[in-house]
């Protein structure tokens, strides 16, 4: 089954030579009949990726320990579940399902788009064939995940303990979906670019790509804080690592794009931005990929470092200079004609908006790459760590969220002074009353305030704009409350579905400041019978319960939670020894409550004394955090849904493209 | 002015009761070191069992505090000893200030710069509307109709 995996790889990589070839010789010599020839070529690629996949699995599932990647990184005591996630826990696997997934998407693409965008397929093709070509040039000639050994161990070295948890088996594909996503609205930007179609037809008809990519980003981001949270065992979720930093990077950039895409459909500006938000977005997946992979800087996430770094390097120079030098040659047609009506309007908003997010992306590039440059200038070594990327980017997250609540309600062109007072009165209340409102609770903190403040401007905007659009519904076509909002939000679901995903962001930042300035570590070590104190909560020891099987040893404290006297759970955090790799873990406990976490972690354990040292965390309002990601996605799920006057816009986009040709070709 | 004067004290007593804390404490002494067995956190942050630098780096910062050093002496204590590598930021001086200044400098520049496009681009279109519109060509008359219809159809 493995030596069908590897020949369908190369398989794979002939094929993708020649999509691309047959496909760009077919835009040269006029024939539709080897563009189509190219198209069949690219779904017989994600077969043949398909089957390599399959292979992989069939190995990994039947435990054959010959494959050196099924003996390094899966054992015959690993449960299902990560025996599956396996295939995206190292190297070979994780590039082999990044192809996967992007022939996948390029399939999808190709299905949507059969008979539209005639003009800009050939060169889609040949830019998702571009992309696969490298990565299969990865698998067939540098990390094949096929590899045999010359023996057959009878056992595996086991999958890292730190991957086998639930998180872990959806953060990767997450985030994964999120980077390849990207890929598609490059490939139709370059295809944009390439055949000077430059309307709004590309943009719209990858909206929803880019909305894609952006929401497996976020989620995966999210995902990977709560992996950290529960399995890291420091209390946090979030520590600015290099591999971290290379998730939020495209997410950034893909936020500033979703914003200032809008600004292009209204006003028919900032094209060249669009265009280069979209390739840096991409660019900037390659190069997260490149971190992850290469290296060059230390991270946490080690378990895939690896030479690739120069095969990637040398990819996204290429991907940039292609693209930028493409960017080049049509910045005159480009060129749109830029009118503001004011710098108190919409339009000006979005534009601080887009610079703020690609503010932090920039600053987050920098810090994380300061140390390669520092070493390469002074030939020292430093390190570039939470203290820098907080104290730089908590000034940018505090305007965006400021931003955040100004741009939906301030007027489009120009907002009057009675517009101004109309649309901000009641969100500038709602802000100093969640203020004093936080004040009186206790938070007595200067940016944490500053936090909760603009939270709740923010949230008196968004609720103002539904308050007002429903009530408009209400007075014109007499319908109930509860179905003026549905309809309201059903008409068009991009705006409001926009305004709960921001809803989702306020929540988040809460949960940030809230659980960044006012949370409540202790450590301590305790005798059975002992107590100790950490802010509301008493926590009581009572013992160690101890429990063993093939997989894992494991040592569980039992920790009563007592609040004011009254007992309100029991909690069990353990330690762990995973046999197979003789590494010890620790599995935090947590009581959330939308007051604040309860996390305790077992530090150690001394059997003959039966002493426990335990560190304590309360994390104040973090549950919001996490809260807010799920209104993030709901959010985001709104703005995905059908819409006809979407549709109706992308074809009169189209429309308008066809007559701006027939027009040329008339003066010519 | 004597009105504004119980407004003044309360916002005082507010600011007072809202100041953050300035005393240093051996938290902020671990932050400001990066542990050094791999991990990539702090050495507050660390929480690897046994970790073989953490441990011992927060023994010696207690230690340290208790004879009553200073949070800066502690840290070039522990600079002297690693190296900048130890530190969990870069230091503000020579080439580490380009560090903290260029992400600043960037946002500030390309804010002004957005600013002053923004503004040229507000003037132009200000003198778009004072010089009148000019008779339309042909094609110009469909695509105003074009877009008033679809407007219509869209609200």
């Amino acid at each position: 089954m493995t030596h069908l995996g590897a020949l369908a790889l190369y398989l794979a990589f002939a094929l993708a030579v020649y999509a691309i070839a047959i496909s760009l010789w077919g835009v040269v010599r006029r024939q539709s009949l080897w563009i189509a020839s190219g198209t069949q070529a690219a779904y017989a690629v994600f077969g043949c990726v398909t089957v390599a996949v399959a292979a992989l699995l069939h190995a990994l599932v039947t435990r054959d320990f010959n494959v050196e990647y099924v003996a390094s990184y899966s054992s015959s005591t690993l449960p299902f579940p990560y025996t599956v996630a396996a295939l995206w826990g190292r190297q070979a696997g994780s590039l082999l399902f990044w192809a996967f997934i992007l022939t996948f998407f390029s399939t999808v693409v190709h299905i949507q788009n059969r008979t539209k965008n005639r003009d800009l397929m050939p060169y889609v093709t040949a830019t998702l064939m571009a992309i696969t070509l490298f990565f299969l040039g990865l698998l067939c000639f540098i990390t094949p995940p096929f590899e045999r050994l010359a023996f057959t161990p009878k056992e595996g070295s086991d999958l890292n303990p730190l991957l086998q948890n639930y998180w872990m088996t959806i953060h990767p594909p997450s985030l994964y979906l999120g980077y390849v996503s990207a890929s598609v609205p490059f490939a139709f930007a370059i295809a944009a670019l390439a055949t000077g179609k430059l309307g709004d037809t590309w943009i719209r008809t990858t909206r929803r790509w880019a909305l894609t990519s952006w929401f497996f980003l976020s989620v995966g981001n999210i995902l990977g804080g709560r992996w950290a949270y529960e399995v890291l065992g420091w209390g946090g979720y979030w520590a600015w690592d290099p591999v971290e930093n290379a998730a939020i990077m495209p997410w950034f950039t893909a936020s500033a794009y979703l914003h200032s895409v809008m600004i292009q459909e209204k006003k028919n500006m900032l094209k060249v931005w669009n265009m280069a938000l979209v390739i840096l977005t991409f660019a900037l997946t390659i190069f997260g990929t490149f971190l992850t992979r290469s290296g060059v800087i230390s991270s946490v996430h080690s378990f895939t470092q690896s030479g690739l770094g120069p095969y990637f390097m040398t990819f996204l120079l290429l991907v940039l200079c292609v693209s930028l030098g493409l960017l080049l040659y049509r910045l005159p047609e480009l060129k749109s004609e830029n009118e503001l009506d004011s710098l108190l309007s919409r339009e000006a908003a979005f534009l601080l908006n887009n610079w703020v997010f690609v503010g932090l992306a920039f600053a987050t590039f920098w810090g994380t790459v300061f140390p390669v440059l520092s070493e390469w200038v002074r030939g020292i070594k430093i390190t570039v760590g939470p203290p820098f990327f907080n104290k730089v980017n908590a000034p940018l997250g505090i305007l965006l969220l400021l931003l955040t609540g100004v741009g939906p309600i301030i007027a489009w062109r120009r907002a009057s002074a009675k517009s101004l007072r109309r649309n901000f009165t009641a969100p500038l209340l709602g802000g100093v009353t969640a203020g004093v409102l936080f004040f009186m609770l206790g938070y007595r903190n200067y940016y944490a305030l500053v936090v909760f403040s603009l939270a709740g401007f923010v949230l008196m905007t968004i609720i103002s704009e539904f308050y007002r659009g429903t009530r408009a519904r209400q007075a014109m076509l007499h319908e109930g409350s509860a179905q003026a909002l549905g309809r309201l939000v059903g008409k068009n679901p991009r705006r409001y579905g926009g305004y709960v995903v921001h809803v989702g962001a306020v929540m988040i930042f809460v949960g940030v400041a809230g659980s960044s300035f006012f949370k409540i570590e202790k450590q301590t070590s305790l005798n059975p019978g002992e107590s100790l104190e950490a802010g509301r909560y008493t926590l009581k020891y009572t013992g160690i319960k101890n429990s063993e099987d093939d997989h894992i040893a494991s040592q569980a404290a039992e920790v009563e939670v007592f609040v004011e006297g009254q007992q309100i759970a029991t909690l069990h955090p353990e330690k762990r020894l995973y046999k197979r790799q003789n590494q010890p873990t620790t599995e935090v406990a947590i009581r959330p409550t939308l007051r604040d976490d309860l996390y305790v972690v077992l530090g150690g354990y001394d059997a003959p004394s039966g002493l426990a040292t335990f560190q304590v965390f309360v994390n104040p309002l973090l549950s919001w955090l996490w809260i807010g990601g799920l209104t993030l996605v709901l959010g985001t799920c709104i703005t995905m849904a059908p819409n006809p006057a979407e549709r109706q816009a992308l074809a009169s986009a189209r429309a308008q493209e066809r007559m701006t040709e027939a027009e040329e070709v008339v003066a010519d | 002015m004597q009105t504004s004067r119980p407004f003044v004290f309360v916002m005082f007593l507010f600011l007072c009761s809202v100041a953050a804390a300035t005393v240093p404490t051996t938290q902020e002494v671990e932050e400001a070191l990066t542990c050094q067995c791999g991990c990539g956190l702090t050495v507050h942050s660390c929480n690897h069992l046994q970790c073989g630098f953490a441990i011992p780096a927060k023994q010696e910062i207690a230690k340290q505090f208790g004879e009553g050093k200073g949070r800066d002496e502690i840290v070039a204590s522990f600079l002297t000893r690693y190296g900048e590598k130890v530190l969990s930021a870069p230091t503000t001086t020579g080439f580490n200030l380009a560090a903290w200044i260029m992400p600043f400098l960037a946002v500030i520049v390309g804010g002004v710069l957005i600013g002053l496009a923004s503004l040229r681009w507000s003037r132009r279109n200000r003198q778009h509307e004072s010089a009148g519109a000019q008779a339309p060509a042909v094609a110009d008359q469909y695509r105003d109709r074009l877009k008033k219809e679809l407007d219509a159809f869209e609200n």
